[in-house]
């Protein structure tokens, strides 16, 4: 047993971590140590259905007892997988012998109830003690983890029932619900009373098999808890690290003997060849690498010195996550003009003669040329007048917008309220007209004289009427002018007005008088002056 | 045990162990110690227990209600059966009762502390973990997963650790602290120093031989390393 070669972390761990810790080792190895175990289990188990097969109970029951004596392999296969020598399934298969000799009575009689049963196998197996002694180093061993291990064997029970009836109503579950099932309670009391043999043997197989899943790991855990007892009892941990220490500094001690060799042996040829610089240069002592030094070669009789770990160490930093190396293609320049050499100067002399008499014949071809360029100008006009034309309506439509927005002229509206407003629409004397219509047609006298001062507004005064106006807008437009006497007069005709042409009110008869006084004194007046 | 370690293989693959390593941001490793299916189904069944006792107690009290007693009761039961862990450890530090007791926490993988929508999530999925009967599902996600979790723990990204204890101050034996006559890296000073902190369970042979490696770098007879080792831990540690 050399401890560095553990593949598991030694240090001394709390009694549920040494469980976790078989878990793991449990998985590591799960392959062989699954395979074995069923290689084993599972032909002892046909065979015992073979003899009993009346008898399910019993035969799963002797199969259940029998457990401690496969544990033994598992365990041998785990020991062995510690210190990094895995057996072959063959090897560990023919093992199985010679482990099941050495206190197979006592495991399976007065020890098979043991809570501590995983605990203790590796104190009777791997350490080959017995009676007195064994007892003794339990007792040791057992003054802490052994809780622990009690423990497991209960968790380890309960997870078994757990798995089991897990397997069976998973099954159950897989039925097609095609299957007519009318299992009552009754049926299924009666299977257990022997009518259906096969489903019980069918439900204690699933044990079997579930087992094989549960008892490597049940095995494991308890080996751990085992190493990390004695890991705490004996210091492997420290025993671990003083080891690779010593190694270490004494690896150092035999390097610099070594060198201190190699330098005596260089001697004699420094001392012959006194005369020379290096005689001075080896009298002086040489700078020797400090051995504890960063890069200095460590590790030497470990599988990985400190050079290969350098080099990894190289590679990783190569790899994305450090290095980003990034591919950027850009334009640019060519290469700078070199030194014109004699050659490229006759070479550009050949050129630029060329180029003359290129240029000769161009002239040549002079003609050819104009009359060439005025084709293409043509085509070119024609094709932008063709364009125009063919485009005259899109143009139209949308080029005119293209232009800054004008100042629109104002139209004055040629009806407002649905009355005629032009000018010429009027007679020429309006309050004359009005006092004529008054008596018999008020409404169209009172109308006219409104259409009038609308008229009036809209073409002397400039309003910007519009279609939209309401009266009272029309109002606020004439008060606007500021003008007192017209705004009076507008009031008094648009509620007069208001009042006919809506509510059907007749006007005052004395208004008649006031209102065309008011307009000739307005209007009349102010075009005669 | 075994004759013919091949070190090729051992180098290959690191150690196993059960320690689970979350780096911060600051190039920190946190190191979480993840709990296995043995811990925690103890810690269930603790939780399992209390809660039992607390709905038998409940219902026999509200038993002498009658009918209004029985809806409160089921009300109650939907909330203990919901509500208890997800209260508990959301409030309680990612700690239930029975995982108080089992020296348990829940945390997030990161190593933050737990909150509502990881705890929500786990405990809901417990569902899915119990079937297809008792935590078939769940048994078989533990064992298999490298850090323990099962399928309501990987859905919430979530780790159920061991809490660190304060350590206590540790004896060292009495002895006159020394330079060591070499460099150490960190774990061989560790390992000198736990040397001296565990001399108390170590027998006297046993201290014996382990000091007795280290004589010859030591450059002291066999006998005196042990005191040796003492002072070098003394000297490690400091004045206290």
């Amino acid at each position: 047993m050399r401890l560095t070669d553990a593949s598991v972390a030694i240090r001394p761990r709390s009694v549920w971590e040494a469980v976790d810790l078989g878990v793991l080792l449990a998985k590591q190895h799960a392959g062989l140590l699954m395979l074995s175990w069923a290689l084993v289990t599972v032909p002892i188990f046909a065979l015992l259905c073979l003899l009993l097969w009346d008898y399910p109970s019993i035969a799963v029951l002797i199969f259940w007892w029998l457990k401690p004596a496969y544990e033994r392999l598992p365990l041998y296969i785990l020991s062995h997988a510690l210190f990094g020598a895995t057996p072959s399934l063959k090897q560990a298969l023919k093992a199985l012998l010679g482990l099941l000799k050495p206190q197979l009575l006592a495991s399976l009689t007065w020890r098979r109830l043991s809570p501590t049963r995983s605990f203790d196998l590796p104190v009777m197996q791997l350490e080959g003690l017995s009676g007195k002694a064994r007892s003794q180093r339990l007792i040791v061993l057992g003054q802490r983890d052994a809780g622990g291990a009690s423990w497991l064997t209960i968790v380890g029970v309960h997870l078994e029932m757990a798995l089991w009836f897990g397997i069976i109503s998973f099954v159950y579950m897989l039925l097609p619900a095609q299957i007519e099932l009318d299992w009552t309670w009754d049926s299924l009391i009666n299977a257990a009373s022997g009518e259906w043999l096969w489903l019980e043997h069918l439900s204690n197989l699933t044990y079997v098999l579930l087992l094989i899943l549960w008892e490597p790991i049940y095995v494991a855990c308890g080996f751990t808890l085992y190493l990390n007892r004695r890991t705490a009892l004996e210091a492997w941990d420290i025993e671990l690290v003083f080891r690779q220490l010593r190694q270490r500094l004494t690896g150092v001690a035999y390097a610099l003997l070594l060198g201190c060799g190699l330098l005596l042996m260089q001697l004699p040829n420094s001392a012959m060849a006194s005369d020379t610089p290096t005689a001075t240069a080896s009298s002086c002592p040489l700078p020797v690498e400090d051995p504890m030094g960063p890069e200095a070669d460590r590790l030497l009789k470990q599988p990985l010195t400190s050079a290969e770990a350098q080099k990894s160490i190289g590679q990783l930093l190569d790899q994305p996550p450090f290095e980003y190396r990034e591919t950027v293609t850009r334009w640019r320049l060519g290469e700078e003009p070199k030194e014109p050499s004699e050659e490229d100067a006759k070479a550009l002399i050949e050129l630029l003669e060329k180029f003359f008499k290129l240029t000769e014949f161009w002239k040549s071809v002079d003609a050819v040329a104009l009359f060439f360029e005025v084709l293409l100008w043509v085509a070119l006009f024609s094709l932008i007048a063709w364009l125009q034309w063919r485009y005259r309506d899109w143009l139209s439509a949308f080029a005119g917008r293209l232009r800054l927005p004008q100042v629109r002229t104002y139209q004055p509206p040629e009806q407002l309220f649905g009355l005629e407003v032009a000018p010429q629409s009027l007679p020429a004397d309006i309050p004359g007209e009005v006092e004529k219509l008054w008596d018999e047609q008020p409404r169209a006298a009172l109308g006219l004289l409104y259409r009038a001062l609308l008229s009036r507004m809209l073409h002397e005064q400039r309003l910007p009427l519009k279609k939209s106006h309401t009266e009272a807008e029309v109002l606020q437009l004439v008060q606007a002018l500021q003008q007192k006497d017209l705004s009076h007069f507008s009031q008094a005709l648009t509620r007069h007005w208001q009042n006919l042409a809506y509510g059907h009110r007749l006007p005052p008869a004395a208004l008649k008088q006031g209102l065309c006084n008011a307009w000739r004194r307005l209007f009349e007046q102010g075009a005669q002056a | 045990m075994s004759p013919t370690p091949t070190p090729a293989s051992v180098a290959a693959r690191p150690l196993l162990d059960t320690r689970y390593k979350v780096e911060t941001p600051e190039g920190i490793d946190l190191i979480l110690r993840p709990a296995g299916v043995v811990p925690r189904a103890l810690a269930f069944s603790i939780d399992l227990l209390i809660r039992g006792a607390l709905l038998g107690a409940l219902f026999a009290v509200l038993a002498l209600l009658g009918q209004f007693g029985m809806g409160l009761g089921t009300i109650l039961l939907f909330l203990v059966t919901w509500w208890y862990m997800v209260l508990f450890e959301v409030l309680n530090q990612g700690r239930s009762p029975g995982k108080q007791m089992m020296g348990l926490r829940v945390i997030h993988d990161d190593g933050t502390p737990i909150g509502w929508t990881a705890s929500l999530t786990r405990n809901l999925l417990r569902f899915v973990d119990i079937l297809p009967f008792g935590y078939t599902l769940g048994i078989l996600s533990c064992l298999n997963h490298p850090a323990f979790k099962r399928l309501g723990d990987i859905a919430a990204g979530t780790l159920v650790v061991y809490r660190d204890n304060a350590p206590a101050a540790p004896e060292l034996p009495q002895a006159e602290p020394i330079r060591a006559p070499f460099s150490m890296s960190l774990s061989e000073q560790r390992a000198l120093l736990s040397f001296a902190e565990r001399a108390q369970s170590l027998s006297s042979a046993r201290r014996q031989e382990l000091a007795s490696i280290l004589a010859e770098p030591l450059q002291v007879p066999a006998e005196l390393a042990e005191q040796q080792i003492h002072g070098i831990a003394r000297g490690l540690l400091g004045p206290t």
